[in-house]
């Protein structure tokens, strides 16, 4: 089991095409997206400047795409190819697969955020107190199990052939409504209020709160525990699927 | 307690849709045998496999491995598989594969052992989702014994190796087998099967059509084969087939006649009483193969 995660972490370092959309890639978009910026005019209502908004974001997105492309599109892969069904005449557990798989993911993940905090403090000047960094790192790395979750249910689901499209709709989708790329605020009404409901938009929510030293919302810790549980929920039951046809 | 048996195949039936593709196959394996799996294509080699291994659950009957069910019998390290097309993980070298499947048995053999055993040393720093079909499948080999176990499964083991790759296999099973354990294979190498297993189970449209040794099933047709010269000229070839049991008659340009028969005795009698003359006169029973086209009734089996 441990032999399976620590083969699944050195698979994520050693593709360097994964490593560079999910590490690199969240921290070019930041310094795109903030370096015209004016570093000292604060977001409406937020009191957040828009570095300290987007790196909150760029974070959050650099998490997703680690954990969600790495979890669906490698698990369909290896449904088709029959490493999966390889793996069921081990003596490995039933989920040590999903688990190493979910961890390997996390390991591409962490750095992806740190990256993002380390451009924008040193690029763009973005201060804040010891603690806020530790409590950002810490939320933002544990609410992408939510969305780890959700690869592995994508994964289950889809065929090697469809699984890229699927999760690239997916991806651009909660990325862009969650307001992961630009402030939703920018969105027209009604798409404000649909995008408030979406777990990406919880996701950076959290984020923010702790830059603006606030307790999380109410709402949006809510959200993303229903859709940690409905992802889950889903992932078990097409894994298990999966499992009985194999 | 009394040995158990290694698998106990109890009135299984598996369909996929109006097929079945296991038909209420019972059968047992015991402790030490090597036994081989023969079939025509589509006879429910693989199903019956899978269904020993956990792979797919019987819609009626039940499978019993070591004592426990398959998936537990797995769990316990007790099974080693390999499975024709089992892909494998990108990203890692051979030896780190290897070590995997070591590191998940509860009784694993030493990493260099079982790299060395499956012919892998050489090429143990090579990417394991970069090689050739025959390296593959020794890498699935050494998977399959990273451990002590019980029982090893293999389906059509050898397919993509040459010649000397097959017999170096062999010679690694047979060391298996000597060691107490159970070897089931599934092959289309009828010469395999007749080399290498001391039980031979016929599976045809799911169901078990002949199980024993070799020998016995190469006898159970009751087809000899009788071939032999007939000097000057061709032969009345309608007057051969009237012979008594013969089945198949076949003459060659230079005077050599094929037949099969039924009851060689009779046939070569009636010869002799016929007045032909036949010279170098040979009575044989049928190979393993043609047995097998015999029992199965069609040609598609007899692959490469």
């Amino acid at each position: 089991m441990n032999g399976l995660i620590r083969l699944e972490v050195l698979r994520v370092l050693r593709n360097r095409k994964f490593l560079f959309f999910s590490v690199i890639y969240p921290s070019v978009l930041f310094l795109l997206v903030a370096g015209t910026a004016d570093p000292t005019a604060t977001l409406g209502g937020t009191g957040l400047t828009l570095p300290a908004y987007m790196m909150v974001s760029m974070a959050s997105f650099g998490a997703l795409t680690a954990v969600l492309m790495g979890n669906s599109e490698r698990i369909a892969k290896e449904r088709e190819n029959g490493w999966v069904r390889q793996l069921r005449l081990t003596p490995l557990p039933g989920r040590g697969y999903v688990l190493a798989k979910t961890a390997g993911a996390a390991v591409g993940a962490l750095p992806a955020i740190v990256l993002v905090f380390v451009v924008a403090a040193v690029v763009k000047d973005v201060r804040l107190d010891a603690w806020q960094w530790l409590a950002l790192t810490a939320a933002i790395w544990a609410g992408s199990l939510v969305f780890a979750a959700l690869g592995v249910a994508i994964g289950y689901a889809a065929t090697g052939d469809a699984v890229r499209p699927i999760t690239m709709i997916v991806y651009f989708g909660l990325s862009l409504l969650g307001g992961l790329w630009m402030p939703t605020t920018t969105f027209p009404r009604w798409l404000q209020d649909l995008a408030a409901w979406l777990p990406t938009h919880a996701y950076a929510a959290l984020g923010r709160a702790i830059e603006q030293q606030h307790a999380p919302g109410v709402r949006d810790v809510a959200v993303l525990l229903v859709f940690l549980v409905l992802f889950t929920g889903c992932a078990a039951r097409l894994y298990r699927k999966d499992t009985s046809q194999a | 307690m009394t040995t158990t048996d290694t698998v106990v195949f109890d009135r299984v039936t598996k369909r996929y849709g109006d097929v079945r593709a296991v038909d209420d196959l019972t059968l047992t394996l015991r402790p030490g045998e090597t036994v081989a799996l023969l079939g025509p294509n589509g006879a429910g080699k693989s199903t019956t496999l899978d269904l020993l291994l956990g792979l797919k659950r019987p819609d009626s009957g039940s499978v019993t491995v070591l004592g426990t069910g398959p998936r537990e019998a797995i769990v316990a390290g007790r099974v080693g598989a390999m499975l024709q097309s089992g892909g494998l993980m990108g990203e890692v070298t051979v030896a780190e594969l290897v070590r995997l499947a070591c590191g998940l048995h509860p009784r694993p053999y030493p990493v260099p052992d079982v790299l060395a055993r499956a012919g892998l040393t050489a090429i143990a720093g090579r990417r394991a989702d970069k090689l050739s079909g025959g390296q593959a499948q020794r890498v699935r080999f050494a998977l399959a014994t990273a451990g002590d176990g019980d029982l090893i499964v293999l389906d059509e083991p050898t397919t993509g190796m040459d010649v000397t790759a097959r017999r170096a296999f062999w010679a690694t099973m047979r060391d298996q087998a000597d060691r107490g354990r159970t070897v089931l294979f599934a092959t289309h190498y009828l010469e395999e099967a007749d080399a290498i297993a001391d039980r031979v189970l016929v599976l045809h449209r799911g169901r078990l059509l002949a199980d024993g040794t070799a020998t016995e099933i190469k006898a159970s047709t009751g087809m000899r084969r009788v071939s032999f010269d007939l000097p000057g000229g061709t032969p009345d070839e309608t007057a051969l087939r009237r012979l008594p049991a013969v089945t198949a008659v076949s003459v060659s340009p230079g005077g050599t006649v094929r037949m099969r028969s039924k009851d060689a005795d009779a046939t070569v009698h009636a010869l002799y009483g016929l007045g032909f003359y036949p010279r170098n006169l040979e009575v044989a029973g049928l190979g393993l193969e043609q047995a097998f086209v015999a029992l199965t009734g069609t040609e598609e089996a007899v692959a490469p």
